[in-house]
Parts: C-alpha cells; sequence; structure tokens
C-alpha cells in the first residue's frame, strides 16, 4: 500500500497521484457512484505506520460537489493464508454532497471503501 | 437550482435509443431521481436520453403465469392495473407504497431498478418473486434473476450500454398471500426498512415461503435464512416469529441520521413479523 | 309614513370565503419570481461551504469571462453599503459587524461570499460555480453548551467566550420561594432549532432609476416599510425615492419579518450596473440562509408546596443565536421571559439569558417567537410536578391558574393580561374529551400492556405587538380608508398580510361600518408608494392592531358621511345605518354613493368640512392582547417501533371576539401542524464542522396532511378590552397551544416506565430506545 502506482490504481476514480512527501500524496480525482459524479483534488496522508499490521489513512478532497474527509485506521491480519483487513474510520463530508441525504453518506463511504481495497486486493496479486 | 448544460434528445425508436446509449449518452425515465440529482449538480450528464415516448417499453402484458410490464410502465400504472392487482398483487402493493402521487405519476419501474437506491421499494418485492430482469442494449439482450441484478448500493449488473427494457414477475396462484410492509422515513418516505413477503401453506404447514429485504444494508436482498426456517414448520405466530429473528443475516445496517443500525435491526425483525403474518392471512 | 329598512346581514362573525382565493388557486397571483422588467439580469450567490473560515483569496477571472455574466462582485465592493441591521437593544450587547457579503472571514455555511450578475439565471448559476475561493477552514462550533465551555472555538475572534449578551429579571422575591418549598424540581428543557419553510422561498428583484435617482425593490416580506426606511438607510438613499413593494408573499411565519443581506445586495447590484436584477433564493439556500426559530437549552427550577401550590420559577435560558444578529435575533428570548408564568398566578420569578454565538445561521422570529419556548416549558414543569405531588395535571392546573376576577392581571414579569377565563376553558376541553372517563379507559389499556397518554396543555400568549415604548420600531397601525366619487371603497393598510386573509376580513369591518357589499370593497398592501406608512404583519397583530385602526378611521368616514348627508338631505338630524343616511324626521334616504359624489362635487360643503370622504388612522394600542386555550391530546406508542399515533385532539382557544371562523380555523389548524411538526418530526441539525445536516426535505421531516390528526376545535370566548373590535389575534396560538399537549401527552403514555423527561423531536428510534430500555 505504500507503493504509490499500487494506490492509484486502488483509489476508485483516481486520475492522478503525486508524492509530495514522506507518505504523502496530492490527489487528483473524479468520483462515480450510479449518476453522482465529481472532480476532486486533494491530499492523501499515510500516518502511524507500523508495517506490515496497521496505519492510518487520511484522505482529502474538494470539488464542485462539495467536500469530504476520510480518516481511518486500517488492520491487516494474516487468516487463512490471506489478509484480512479491518478499517475502522470516520467520513466527514460538506457541501451539496452533506445537504442531499444524511442516508446517502454511510453507505456511499462504505462502498467506496469497500471498492478501493477490492481493487488494492486485485492489484496486489 | 439550475443544472449543468446538456443536450437532450427524445426518440421514438428504441433502437435509435440504444445507439445513442452506446454512445454514451444516459438515459432519462421519469427523472425522479436523476433530474433532483441534476439540479443539484451532483450529477452532470452532457447528454440525455429520454426514454419516455417509446410504446415499446411501456406495456403490461398477462403471457400465461408471466407478467411482462416493460421498463417504462409508471409506478401508477403499476398501482392501478387491474391485471397486477388480480395477479401479482404484491407488486401492486409495493407501488402504492413509493414516494407520493407526482412521484409515482412520473417515475418507472426500470428507472427505479437501475438505480438501485438502497432504500427503493421494488426491490424487496422483486427479490421476493424471484422476478427476472430483461437488460438490451443496441447489441443484444440478456435475462438476470433479480438475485443476480442487483449487486450492491447504487450497483446493478447493467452493463454501461446496458438498459433495463423489461421485468417479468410469475402470475401468483389464488392461493398465494403476499404483503409488503414498510417503516418510512418521516422526511423522505424512503424505506427505513421494507419487507416483502409471499408465502403459501398446505396442511397447515408453510409449502412456500420467499422474503425481500430493501433498506436494511447496502442492497436489497432475500433473507433465506429465514425462508429456509420456516419451509415445512407449522404456519402460525410462533414459527414467524422464531424465523423473524434471523433476517438481518449478518449483514451490516445502514445508519443514519433517522435510524440507527440497532434500531434498524429491531425494525427489521418486526416488519418481517409483520410482513409474514400478514401474507399468512392472505394465504388462506 | 312607512319606511322598509332593509336589513343587510352583518358580516363580521360569518364564515366569508377569502377573497384572496380565487388569485391564489388559479395560479393568477403575482409573486416576486413572476415580476419580469426589460433588460432585467439575474444574480447567483456563491456561498461558503464552510462552518468557520478565513478567506484567502477568491478569483472571478474565470467567472467574469464567462458569456453572458456581466458583473461580479465580492466583499471589497460592498463597503459602502450599510451593514446588516439589528433593531433589538439590549445592555451590554455585543454587536458583530455584518457586512452584505463576507470580508476575510465566513462565519457560517451558506454565508455570502460572492455575487455573479448575468443575463439569465441559468448563466448565471454556471458564473457562480467558476468563482474560485480559496477558503482556510478552522474550527467551527455549533452546539450552544459547546460554545460557552472553556476553550471552545471563538465564533467572533474578538469575543473568545462566544456571549453576545447576559440578561436577567427577577419578580417577587423568588429566593425566599424557594428557601420555601416543600418540593424543588429540575429539569434542563430544549426548544430545538427549526427550519420555518415558507412555501415560497425568498426572492428581491431590483430597480434603479438613475435620472430619478430612485430605487423600486420587490422583496418576499412582512414589513414593506420598516424594509424601505432600512434599505434606503444602508444605501445612502432619500427614503422617499425609494419604493418596497411586497408583491403576493408565500407564507413567512416570522422568517420575513427581517432585512436580510441578499435585499441590499440587489438594489446596490441594480445601482452598480445600471440595470434591474433578480435573485429568488433555491429551497437549498432558503434551508441555509433564512432565519432559524427557537434554539433554546433551557434549565428550568419549580418550587411549590406539597398541596400543589406553585411558589415560583427559575429559568436560565442559553439562546443559539447563530453567527450574526438578524432583526430581532437577540430580542426574541426576552419574550420567554415575560411569558414564563403562563396562566398561573405564582409571583416569584428569576430568569437569565444567555445570548451565544454559534457558527449556524442566525435565530430570529419564527410562529410564536419566544413564547412557544416558554409555554413549553411551564407547561413541562406543571406536569414534572403533577407526576411528583402524585397530583392530576388538570387538577393541578386548575389550582394555580389567575381566576377570572383577578383581570387585568399584572404578572411577576411585568404585564398586564387583558382579561381571560382560564378555568372556564381548560373545563370545557375536560368536558369534551370525556377527561374522567377517559383516565378510566387508560387505567384499563395500561393493564393490556398499552402505552397510551394523556397531554393537557393550557397556554397564554402575549401577541398584538404592541405599545410602541415595547417594540422596537413602534407598535401601533395605520388605515386609509377612501371612499371614492362612485361610493366604492378602497382600504390602504399598513399592515401586510402574506396569507393571513386580510383582504377579507378588513372587508368585512368595512361592509358592516359602512353598510356596503363586501364585493365594493378593495384593500390595498404591501407598497409603500400606494399605502401610508405602516408597521407590518407579524406577532398576531394584524386584526388587533390593524384593524382596530381601520375601525377608527372608517368612524371618522361615518361622521363626514353624516355631515354631507345632512347637507343633501337638508334637515339637522340623521341616522347611519345599512348604509343610508336617514332623515330622522322626513325618513327621507341617500346612499353612500350619493353621499361620496356629492362630497367630491362640491356643490354645497357642510359647514366646515372640507371635500373628498377619505380618512386616516394611526391608531396606538394600550396593551398587548393575550389569547388563551386548552389543547388536550390522546396518544398511543407502539412499543414495538416507537411510532406515535395521535387518536385524539380537542383544542379550546379563546382569541376574544372572532370575525371570521373560517381564517381562525385556518389559523388554528396550520399552527397545529407547526407545533406538532417541532413536537414529533422538525429539527434544524448542525453537525461539529457547521453543515447543516438536515439541509433539504430529505432529511427535515415537514408535518405532511396525512400526518396531522383530525382537531376537535372549539373556542370561549372573553373579549379584549384593549382594542374596539375585541380581539386577541390568533396567528401564533396553535403553534404555542399544540408543542406541549403532544409532548405532555407521550411522557405521560411512557410514564408506567418510570419517564420523567424527553427532549423534542420525539422520533420513532427516541421512544424505542426508551421502551428497550425500560425492559418493558
Amino acid at each position: 500500500m505504500q507503493d504509490p502506482e499500487v494506490l492509484a490504481k486502488a483509489i476508485p476514480g483516481c486520475e492522478r497521484l503525486e508524492k509530495t512527501g514522506d507518505d504523502e500524496y496530492r490527489l487528483k480525482m473524479k468520483m462515480v457512484l450510479a449518476s453522482l459524479s465529481g472532480a476532486f483534488e486533494g491530499k492523501v496522508r499515510l500516518a502511524e505506520p507500523a508495517p506490515p499490521s496497521s496505519f492510518r489513512m487520511i484522505v482529502e478532497g474538494s470539488g464542485k460537489i462539495g467536500f469530504m474527509k476520510g480518516d481511518g485506521v486500517l488492520t491487516l491480519a494474516a487468516r487463512d493464508g490471506g489478509t484480512e483487513v479491518t478499517y475502522d474510520g470516520d467520513a466527514q463530508v460538506g457541501g451539496t454532497m452533506a445537504a442531499v441525504g444524511n442516508r446517502l453518506i454511510d453507505t456511499t463511504a462504505k462502498l467506496l471503501i469497500k471498492r478501493f481495497f477490492d481493487k488494492l486486493a486485485e492489484e496486489s496479486a | 437550482m439550475i443544472t449543468n448544460p446538456f443536450d437532450y434528445a427524445a426518440p421514438t425508436s428504441l433502437s435509435e435509443a440504444l445507439g445513442l446509449i452506446a454512445d454514451g449518452a444516459k438515459p432519462l425515465a421519469g427523472g425522479m431521481s436523476l433530474i433532483p440529482m441534476m439540479k443539484l449538480r451532483l450529477a452532470s450528464p452532457e447528454h440525455l436520453v429520454d426514454l419516455g415516448r417509446l410504446p415499446e417499453l411501456n406495456y403490461i402484458r398477462d403471457e400465461g403465469g408471466e407478467i411482462h410490464i416493460g421498463a417504462s410502465t409508471t409506478h401508477y400504472d403499476i398501482e392501478s392495473s387491474p391485471l397486477l392487482r388480480g395477479k401479482c398483487p404484491l407488486l401492486h402493493e409495493t407501488a402504492t407504497c413509493i414516494g407520493d402521487i407526482q412521484v409515482r405519476n412520473r417515475g418507472t419501474i426500470g428507472g427505479s431498478i437501475a438505480h438501485a437506491d438502497p432504500a427503493a421499494d421494488y426491490p424487496a418485492a422483486l427479490q421476493a418473486l424471484e422476478a427476472k430482469i430483461v437488460l438490451k442494449s443496441s447489441s443484444g439482450e440478456r435475462a438476470v434473476a433479480t438475485a443476480e441484478f442487483f449487486l450492491d448500493t447504487f450497483t446493478t449488473a447493467l452493463e454501461p450500454n446496458e438498459i433495463v427494457s423489461e421485468i417479468i414477475v410469475p402470475t401468483e396462484p389464488g392461493l398465494t398471500g403476499t404483503s409488503y410492509k414498510k417503516f418510512y422515513q418521516p422526511a423522505s418516505g424512503f424505506a427505513v426498512v421494507g419487507v416483502a413477503a409471499r408465502v403459501r401453506q398446505e396442511g397447515g404447514k408453510f409449502s412456500l415461503v420467499r422474503v425481500g429485504v430493501t433498506g436494511y444494508s447496502g442492497s436489497s436482498y432475500r433473507a433465506v435464512s429465514v425462508e429456509e426456517a420456516l419451509l415445512g414448520k407449522s404456519a402460525n405466530a410462533d414459527s414467524i416469529k422464531a424465523a423473524a429473528a434471523q433476517v438481518a443475516e449478518g449483514r451490516d445496517a445502514n445508519s443514519d441520521l433517522h435510524a440507527s443500525a440497532a434500531y434498524r435491526g429491531g425494525l427489521l425483525v418486526t416488519y418481517t413479523i409483520r410482513a409474514l403474518t400478514s401474507a399468512l392471512e392472505r394465504s388462506s | 309614513m312607512a319606511t322598509t329598512v332593509t336589513k343587510i346581514d352583518k358580516l363580521v362573525g360569518k364564515r366569508v370565503r377569502r377573497k384572496e382565493d380565487p388569485r391564489l388557486i388559479t395560479g393568477t397571483a403575482t409573486y416576486v419570481d413572476d415580476i419580469v422588467i426589460p433588460a432585467m439580469n439575474h444574480a447567483a450567490v456563491v456561498r461558503s461551504p464552510h462552518g468557520a473560515a478565513k478567506i484567502k483569496s477568491i478569483d472571478i477571472s474565470k467567472a467574469a469571462e464567462l458569456s453572458g455574466v456581466v458583473a461580479v462582485f465580492v466583499g471589497a465592493d460592498v463597503l459602502g453599503v450599510g451593514t446588516v441591521p439589528c433593531g433589538a437593544d439590549l445592555p451590554g450587547l455585543r454587536r458583530p459587524v455584518h457586512h452584505i457579503l463576507a470580508q476575510d472571514r465566513v462565519y457560517f455555511v451558506g454565508h455570502p461570499v460572492a455575487v455573479v450578475v448575468a443575463s439569465n439565471r441559468y448563466i448565471a448559476a454556471d458564473g457562480a460555480d467558476l468563482v474560485e475561493v480559496e477558503y482556510e477552514p478552522v474550527q467551527a462550533v455549533t452546539d450552544v453548551e459547546k460554545a460557552l465551555a472553556d476553550g471552545a472555538p471563538a465564533v467572533h475572534p474578538e469575543w473568545p467566550d462566544n456571549k453576545a449578551f447576559t440578561f436577567s429579571q427577577t419578580g417577587g422575591e423568588p429566593d425566599k420561594a424557594f428557601a420555601e418549598a416543600d418540593v424543588v424540581l429540575k429539569q434542563r428543557i430544549i426548544s430545538q432549532r427549526l427550519v420555518p419553510n415558507p412555501m415560497e422561498t425568498r426572492g428581491v428583484v431590483a430597480e434603479w432609476r438613475q435620472a430619478e435617482r430612485a430605487l423600486t425593490i420587490y422583496t418576499s416580506t412582512q414589513v414593506p416599510h420598516l424594509a424601505r426606511t432600512i434599505l434606503a438607510g444602508m444605501l445612502g438613499l432619500e427614503e422617499n425615492r425609494v419604493r418596497v413593494v411586497a408583491p403576493e408573499v408565500g407564507g413567512g411565519f416570522g422568517c420575513k419579518l427581517n432585512i436580510y443581506a441578499e435585499e441590499a445586495l440587489m438594489g446596490f447590484i441594480a445601482m452598480k450596473t445600471g440595470r434591474p436584477v433578480k435573485w429568488i433564493e433555491s429551497r437549498r439556500e432558503n434551508f441555509l440562509t433564512t432565519i432559524h426559530g427557537r434554539g433554546h437549552v433551557d434549565y428550568y427550577e419549580i418550587a411549590a408546596k406539597r398541596d400543589g401550590t406553585i411558589l415560583g420559577l427559575r429559568l436560565k435560558i442559553i439562546q443559539d443565536l447563530g453567527a450574526y444578529h438578524q432583526l430581532l435575533t437577540p430580542a426574541i428570548p426576552t419574550l420567554s421571559v415575560l411569558m414564563m408564568p403562563g396562566l398561573y398566578n405564582f409571583r416569584n420569578i428569576q430568569a437569565e439569558i444567555i445570548g451565544t454565538f454559534t457558527n449556524c445561521v442566525p435565530t430570529d422570529a419564527y410562529r410564536g417567537a419566544g413564547r412557544p419556548e416558554a409555554t413549553y416549558g411551564i407547561e413541562r414543569m406543571v406536569d414534572i410536578l403533577a407526576a411528583e405531588l402524585n397530583i392530576d395535571p388538570a387538577e393541578l392546573r386548575l389550582k394555580n391558574f389567575v381566576s377570572k376576577d383577578q383581570f387585568p392581571f399584572p404578572t411577576a414579569t411585568g404585564l398586564n393580561y387583558d382579561s381571560g377565563d382560564y378555568h372556564a376553558t381548560l373545563n370545557k376541553a375536560l368536558t369534551e374529551i370525556g377527561y374522567t372517563d377517559l383516565r378510566k379507559k387508560q387505567t384499563e389499556a395500561r393493564a393490556q400492556g398499552k402505552l397510551m397518554g394523556i397531554g393537557i396543555s393550557t397556554y397564554g400568549e402575549i401577541c398584538a405587538f404592541g405599545p410602541s415604548p415595547a417594540t422596537p420600531a413602534g407598535g401601533w397601525e395605520s388605515a386609509t380608508v377612501k371612499v371614492e366619487p362612485s361610493g366604492k371603497v378602497t382600504v390602504l393598510t399598513g399592515s401586510s398580510p402574506h396569507g393571513q386573509g386580510e383582504e377579507t376580513t378588513y372587508a368585512q369591518i368595512a361592509a358592516d361600518e359602512l353598510g356596503v357589499p363586501l364585493d365594493d370593497i378593495v384593500v390595498l398592501h404591501g407598497d409603500t408608494s400606494i399605502v401610508q406608512y405602516g408597521i407590518g404583519t407579524f406577532g398576531s397583530r394584524n386584526t388587533a392592531v390593524g384593524g382596530s385602526a381601520l375601525y377608527y378611521a372608517l368612524q371618522d368616514i361615518k361622521e363626514k358621511m353624516k355631515k354631507f348627508g345632512a347637507t343633501l338631505l337638508d334637515c339637522d338630524e340623521v341616522e347611519f345605518e345599512n348604509g343610508k343616511c336617514r332623515d330622522t324626521k322626513s325618513g327621507k334616504e341617500v346612499s353612500v354613493g350619493e353621499i361620496a359624489g356629492a362630497s367630491y362635487r362640491a356643490m354645497k360643503l357642510p359647514p366646515g368640512t372640507d371635500p373628498g370622504l377619505v380618512a386616516t388612522k394611526f391608531w396606538e394600542p394600550p396593551n398587548f392582547t393575550y389569547p388563551f386555550g386548552a389543547h388536550i391530546i390522546v396518544s398511543e406508542v407502539d412499543r414495538e417501533t416507537g411510532h406515535i399515533e395521535i387518536l385524539r385532539y380537542v383544542a379550546v382557544d379563546d382569541i376574544g371576539n372572532i370575525l371570521n371562523p373560517l381564517l381562525v380555523d385556518g389559523q388554528l389548524h396550520g399552527g397545529a401542524a407547526q407545533g406538532l411538526g417541532q413536537a414529533l418530526w422538525e429539527q434544524a441539525v448542525y453537525d461539529d464542522n457547521g453543515q447543516l445536516v438536515t439541509g433539504e426535505f430529505m432529511d427535515y421531516a415537514m408535518p405532511r396532511a396525512r400526518s396531522m390528526p383530525w382537531i376537535e376545535s372549539s373556542h370561549t370566548c372573553t373579549p379584549s378590552p384593549v382594542n374596539p373590535l375585541g380581539v386577541k389575534g390568533v396567528g401564533e396560538a396553535g403553534t404555542i397551544g399544540s408543542t406541549p399537549a403532544m409532548v405532555n401527552s407521550v411522557i405521560d403514555a411512557l410514564s408506567p416506565l418510570g419517564i420523567r423527561h424527553v427532549d423534542m423531536p420525539l422520533t420513532p428510534e427516541k421512544i424505542w430506545k426508551i421502551v428497550a430500555e425500560a425492559g418493558a
């Protein structure tokens, strides 16, 4: 996950990921979820690394449809010959996205996180 | 508010519409979900293809044992169809619970299921009915079972150039009892939980049980564990109560301002019991 | 000689259908968005998406280059325009400087930052999207108690304690009362922030005519004349060259009793660009930037004797003001203090208000404006006391009411209640609902495990603002009556109705006084070039104050008509009745039309009388009026889902004399709907970053027709001695009465589970959790 090329492929809709510092990247992405779509620019930061078992990932982005911040701790554990990924985090949303359906923020965040890890698993395989 | 600029086409033939979609245009059905998103600029398709003028997509037909419903059929038409009320009452009852009169006048079944809102009403009924969904594109046609159509939040089996063209539901033999019970979110009217039940009994025991759930988690599903727990058991309140306890099947519950995961779990069990109880009453 | 006198039926008191309705229900009324002026541009406002942030830079170049964009303005451009005013005057009030566009910081989500002017509204919206603002977010605070805690983020950097003002008031000897009490009960009670949501959002059209230095502003407002005075001042124009027009206004409920940044901004744009300009608020903007209502965290303490005699009440109000003061923001909670004793006769009160800044849109007047909060508080405390002392809640109220021979009643807070018979009204409600049988039914239901509740609310309210020394911009109202040469009548009222129906009620009053048909009377309002200065419509004051001004103007007209009548009939003594002036000796008559014609033709003027038939009256009310009532709600709670079912709703309201029962029903039903909305469904929720989470109808739950119970509505009538019509005002009464009845009902339903209080809104999940935790 500390490989920017893998990260870029895993982040849904990522168009460009540029390293700006140790474990810090500038992010340009287009998020598409059903009809909802919007371009975002922002940052990805990996913090408190204790590889290979856990670290914190903070994603911040803002665009016309609003802004969002995801902050969570990932824990990786070996299980049955594979890796079990647990993500415990928080998503904050603002702007137009925040106003249209509180109910969607939770489900949407879960979906995007799931997509990210599915893609990551695919890329690392 | 105001949408971003877009081009609009309203073809009168399905093949023309499918061609435009293959070129990248976004299909517009009733617009009840898409247009509000466009007005808030959360969705900005550059080309819209209006499917509303295609007679090939607007029909309700009795095909003996099955009822074929065109994707552009409005909720109002489904709600008021004597054919459906008599031969597929679950779909009729579900349609009456959608939105409000204005939404039902314009919203279509094809548009609704293609959108796959996790709290929409039809998916619960279609799961319980084991309906078939026919998908069409400019290069062909294929049919998909409901369980394989709804994949995740706002995510279906539709490929980018496909539209839903038809929904096929079974004609219910007279002894089948069905019911759709929904807890309304007080602001939007969406399903906080919605449970569709379909049962038959023989000799005082459940001979068919199908339970479709919507609103609870990221996508609709058939509560197979409840179905299996009831099949062959005595058709009474105790069996229902015992079986309903498993309805969540360990899935991740949605959580928002209007209902926490814990509350939603409690509601789901309650509404599963209520839907099964009502379906059972109607089956005798 | 015998004369047949045709008796015309009096219209006052009858269910007369509204003159307003045909145009409203056929869609032919003119709202501000219907106003189209040649060469008119459209404006779109760029707003802060952050609850609190510094503005680092604004780049308007892409927006300005968009074809069709005429101009783009930012904070620096509007420094010459006056700041948004606050008319409330409290000692020590800290007043943040409120420019019509943000300067170097933004203080709430929705705070206007820039405005794009374009040839149509679509390009204006596209242009607004192209304005690039660089923000540096800072920590916001949206919860009042968090805002007052040590180390809280400062909403305004110059006042880190986030306090805008403190206020206190004492009446009688509260310390003594509390010391002597047998029982003292405390409770924290919340009246949550609400979004008023009128059907029509705000909107402004501004037109500037350079050669005449004349500005016309069409705006969806409740106070056109006040708006004219204030906007003229803000824009540096002479007041008599500014015209404000309130076209058809689709509801206000207090949120349009205000002066908003956008009103001055559109005036500024029209003057700067030389073209008319229109701005129409989207629903989302309305949620974010039109004032919110309520916003209290209240700490109550009640002191009583064991026999149920209430001795005193203490109240600490933490008022959520929002980030700025709009027109009356700091004054609203002071109205809560005034009404804190409700209908009860105890003499000892102590009140404190802490006006607190938050990174939210300001609060201000919303249907009831301070009185619903006070009534809710005292009615909850009375129920809590009743439960503690094991006294029936109806009994406890009857025991403590002001009695009917104590009026005018001087309250512990310095008011004088005008008239009332609280015992009669509550007793009527108790009889209507069959209270004794109902309690028996409740005992049976409880034995079956059902959660059935009976909730009472006896409310009093202060309205018909009011004596001018006590009302910020003056509390009088004006009316002009013109009888035209043909005998038709035109009424010009300083009231500015926006749904209340005064075009009908005032016509009824005039028809009865002058004896002319209802259809012969036209009531005009809302245009400062047509109508003499008026204060406007709010605080349930139209009929009581505006109607009284009209009544007195009509008396002047009648006096003048009698003089002309006597001259026409060439006699000394005349009687005026049924639209005719009659010589008492000969029985000969002349009609209003003939008198009017003669007054303008002026062939023969009565001695000492000028030509014409016009009278204007500015009427100052000697007091507020005090409607009151009793609402009783029966409810049942579904244990499995927490859903609340309303089984019965009885309302007995005393609003003095009733001029049109049809309109009164409408006010009470609508008011009850909004009150139930607060009790059960509505809440404006901000997260810790200042995002309004309930920012659309998807999440903000309004009452629907299908969620309303049948309201069994009846009245008692104690006319008000304050005005000649004997009316008390009804616009807000229903809202004030319904909320406490609903909450008291649900808490009564839950009382077998040992529940003492639950805060609004009583959502199904809240109730479900309580039932589940009680293990019931």
